[in-house]
C-alpha cells in the first residue's frame, strides 16, 4: 500500500512538472494533463519511465519536449547521445506510450534551425530562460552539462524549478 | 513485496547473486562451451582484467568499466557521461545488484558497447560477472 502511494505520488509530481514549467499560454495546453487522474495504467508507465530514463541522468519530464521529438529519441536509442540506452521492446512500447501521453502540445517548441528538438537544452525557449548561465558555471566537475538539471535546480526530478530552489554549486542561490 | 526483499537478501548473502541470475550465468557457461572448446569454467582473474582495462569505447574515446563504476566496487561510482553517481556494483555493498537477470543483461550490452564498442561474448560476461561476486 505504501509503495503503491509513493508511485501514485511520484507520478502526480512527475506531471506536475509539465504545470510548473509552462508559461502562461502553454498552461492552457498543459492543464488537461494535470489535472487527468491518473490511471493504475498510467502510475506503471510513469514509473518505469523514471527507472528507465531516470538511470543515466534524471528523468526529465516529458512536458518538455513535444510528441515528434519524443518518437525521434524513442526510435533512435540504439546511439543515444553517444550511449546504448536500448531495452527490452515491451518496456521501449510502454515508455514510448507514456511520453506520448504526457508530451509538451506546443508545437513551437524546436531546434534553433527549426529541426527536431532531441535536447530540452536546445529549445528556444530554455535557451532563453538560461542566457545567464556563463561556461564557466557548466564546466565545473559539479556540474558538468547543462543537462544535469539538478545540480542546479534542487527539486528538479519532482517537477519543480522555483527560483527560491536553484542552487548553483560554487556561486549559491540565484535570487 | 516484503518477503521478496528478505528472500532476495538471504540468497544474496550466500552467493552473491540471486538463483535468477546465477541461472544466466549458467546459460552463458554452455554458450561459452560452444564457442571456445577450451572453455574450462569462469575465470575472476581475467573478469578483473576486462573490468579495469582501457580500451577505446563508442565514442571513439577511451574507456573503461572503472571510468563510472571505478576501481573499488564496493564504492559509488559516477557515470562519467553524465555525472549522476551510481551505487556500488558489488553485491556485497549493494544487495539489490545481480538480482535480476533482466537487468543485468540490459546493463551488461549496454556498458560492453560503451568500452569495447561491442557487445561482449558469453564467456567474457562469465567471467566480469565472476570477478563482480568476488568483489
Ligand atoms: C545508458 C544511459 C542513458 C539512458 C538509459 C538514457 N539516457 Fe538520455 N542521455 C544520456 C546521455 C549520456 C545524454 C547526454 C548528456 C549530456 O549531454 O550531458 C543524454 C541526454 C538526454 C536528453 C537531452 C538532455 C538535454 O536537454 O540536453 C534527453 C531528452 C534524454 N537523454 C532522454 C532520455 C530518455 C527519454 C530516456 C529513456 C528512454 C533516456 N534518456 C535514457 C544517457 C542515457
Ligand atoms: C548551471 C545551472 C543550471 C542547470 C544545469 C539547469 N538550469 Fe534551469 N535555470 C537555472 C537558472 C539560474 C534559472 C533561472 C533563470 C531566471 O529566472 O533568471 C533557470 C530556469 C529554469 C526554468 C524556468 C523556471 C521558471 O521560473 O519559470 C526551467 C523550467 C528550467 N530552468 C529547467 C531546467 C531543466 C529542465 C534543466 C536540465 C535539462 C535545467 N534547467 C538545467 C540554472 C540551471
Ligand atoms: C558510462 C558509464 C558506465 C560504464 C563505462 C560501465 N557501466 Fe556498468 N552501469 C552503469 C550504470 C549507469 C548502471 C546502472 C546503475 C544503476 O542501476 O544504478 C550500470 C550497471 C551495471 C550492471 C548491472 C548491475 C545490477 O545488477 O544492477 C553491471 C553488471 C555492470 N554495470 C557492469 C559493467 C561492466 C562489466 C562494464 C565494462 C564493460 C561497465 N559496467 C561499464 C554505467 C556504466
Amino acid at each position: 500500500m505504501k509503495t503503491f502511494l509513493n508511485i501514485s505520488l511520484a507520478a502526480a509530481l512527475f506531471v506536475g512538472g509539465v504545470y510548473l514549467y509552462a508559461d502562461d499560454d502553454e498552461m492552457e495546453h498543459a492543464r488537461p494533463a494535470y489535472s487527468k487522474p491518473l490511471s493504475k495504467q498510467d502510475q506503471a508507465s510513469a514509473a518505469l519511465y523514471k527507472k528507465e530514463c531516470g538511470a543515466c541522468h534524471m528523468a526529465y519530464q516529458a512536458g518538455f519536449l513535444p510528441k515528434r521529438s519524443w518518437e525521434k529519441t524513442m526510435s533512435g536509442l540504439g546511439n543515444h547521445f553517444g550511449t546504448d540506452a536500448t531495452m527490452d521492446s515491451a518496456d521501449t512500447k510502454m515508455i514510448q506510450s507514456y511520453l506520448m501521453t504526457y508530451a509538451s502540445t506546443d508545437n513551437r517548441i524546436t531546434d534553433v534551425k527549426g529541426a527536431v528538438a532531441l535536447r530540452i537544452s536546445q529549445t528556444p525557449h530554455f535557451v532563453k530562460e538560461h542566457r545567464e548561465i556563463t561556461q564557466k558555471m557548466l564546466t565545473q566537475p559539479e556540474v558538468k552539462s547543462i543537462a544535469n538539471c539538478t545540480a542546479c535546480h534542487t527539486k528538479a526530478d519532482t517537477g519543480s524549478y522555483r527560483e527560491r530552489e536553484i542552487h548553483i554549486p560554487n556561486y549559491g542561490r540565484w535570487e | 513485496m516484503k518477503y521478496l526483499t528478505i528472500l532476495l537478501i538471504g540468497s544474496m548473502s550466500l552467493m552473491g547473486a540471486s538463483t535468477e541470475v546465477v541461472q544466466y550465468m549458467n546459460e552463458l557457461s554452455s554458450v561459452a562451451k560452444t564457442e571456445n572448446k577450451s572453455f574450462a569454467g569462469f575465470d575472476a582473474a581475467r573478469g578483473k582484467e576486462i573490468f579495469t582495462s582501457t580500451h577505446t569505447g563508442k565514442q571513439g574515446k577511451p574507456m573503461s568499466c572503472t571510468s563510472c563504476h571505478t576501481t573499488n566496487l564496493s564504492n559509488s561510482g559516477k557515470n562519467s557521461l553524465t555525472g549522476k553517481v551510481i551505487e556500488p556494483l558489488s553485491p556485497k555493498a549493494n544487495p539489490q545488484r545481480l538480482t535480476s537477470a533482466k537487468e543485468v543483461k540490459k546493463w551488461l550490452k549496454r556498458n560492453f558497447v560503451d568500452v569495447y564498442a561491442r557487445e561482449g561474448t558469453a564467456q567474457e560476461k562469465g567471467d566480469v560477472l565472476t570477478y563482480i561476486i568476488k568483489n
